[in-house]
């Protein structure tokens, strides 16, 4: 197929516009808006899954020996910290270009990204109380930290797109809910390798939904 | 079928454009004036004439908001023009199956 074809035909009744080149070009117009409005890019989805899968795989590398569990170790906290940094970095800005110009159900309203930070904070606020209630480390540096801000933001992001009648945002929300009730029950040592490798998936089957959906031709069945 | 039955609001390049673009929005989302032009490449005269033929077909609609001394004009497809649009892909299909 042609990826450019002549625009420029005479605007009037359009007698010499060939119907092949007005399928190539609602074809091409239509995956170029698709592909500049998608808040979620495909690469940028496939860098954090995989980045997701190293950062959280070298945790579990890092804490896999330790009997019993206690925490991971200093070197690789950094990693984790930076890459929450960097992550959160990128896919604001990204979804901020995407959406420029936008009004309307794409856009999160500022109450919605509110309840998103709330269940971040809220759930980093419960481990903190867990930690100076003297909840076993197993639970406070191991199960917890990855599978209930996981659980939380999931839900929330979830719930939010439902009612937009997103179900494409809303099961990629529940995906990531579901990974963090996996990691929660398959132990300390094993939840941030749950963790990592469910992210993954979610996120790479995402990124497949998203250029499948928009190289879908709108003219051939 | 022939291309005479091609719906010929839209089986006009330019028209088909943002028609298509307007489309790849989610329902109920509307798209800055500026941000449309910008991606279908016209100028504002011209993407002015095209916008009011979708609109007095109720194919679109615009809305002006005012943000300070700002105004901003945001266009939509009305659940109309998405249906006309619809309409338009289907015949495109049945005229292409045909050749």
């Amino acid at each position: 197929m042609n990826p450019t074809p002549d625009t420029t035909a005479p605007a009037g009744n359009g007698g010499t516009f060939d119907p092949r080149q007005a399928a190539a070009l609602l074809d091409h117009t239509t995956q170029q808006a698709r592909r500049q409005f998608a808040p979620a890019q495909p690469w940028l989805l496939t860098i954090r899954g995989v980045v997701v899968l190293a950062v959280l795989g070298a945790v579990w590398l890092n804490v896999r020996g330790q009997h019993p569990y206690q925490h991971p170790t200093g070197a690789v906290v950094p990693f984790v910290v930076a890459f929450g940094v960097l992550n959160l970095i990128a896919t604001v800005s990204v979804r901020r270009h995407a959406t420029a110009g936008i009004s309307g159900r794409t856009r999160l309203h500022p109450s919605e990204i509110a309840i998103l930070a709330l269940t971040w904070i809220a759930a980093f606020a419960a481990l903190a109380a867990m930690a100076s209630a003297g909840v076993s480390d197993a639970f406070v540096f191991g199960r917890f930290p990855v599978s209930l801000p996981l659980i939380a933001a999931g839900l929330a992001w979830a719930a939010i797109w439902a009612t937009r009648s997103d179900w494409q945002s809303c099961c990629t929300g529940l995906a990531v809910a579901i990974t963090g009730a996996v990691a929660l029950s398959v132990g300390p040592v094993g939840a941030w390798l749950a963790a990592g490798i469910g992210l993954c998936v979610t996120l790479l089957g995402t990124a497949a939904y998203i250029v499948w959906r928009q190289h879908r031709s709108m003219v051939a069945p | 079928m022939t291309t005479d039955d091609l719906d010929p609001l839209i089986h006009v390049p330019t028209r088909l454009k943002i028609v298509a673009t307007l489309a790849a929005l989610p329902e109920g989302d509307a798209l800055s004036f500026t941000r449309l032009q910008d991606m279908i490449g016209l100028t504002p005269g011209n993407l002015i004439i095209h916008l009011r033929k979708l609109e007095d077909a109720d194919y679109i609609g615009s809305k002006k908001t005012s943000n300070g001394s700002v105004t901003i004009t945001t266009v939509a497809l009305t659940s109309h023009g998405r249906r006309a649009l619809d309409a338009y892909t289907q015949s495109l299909r049945d005229l292409l199956g045909g050749l």
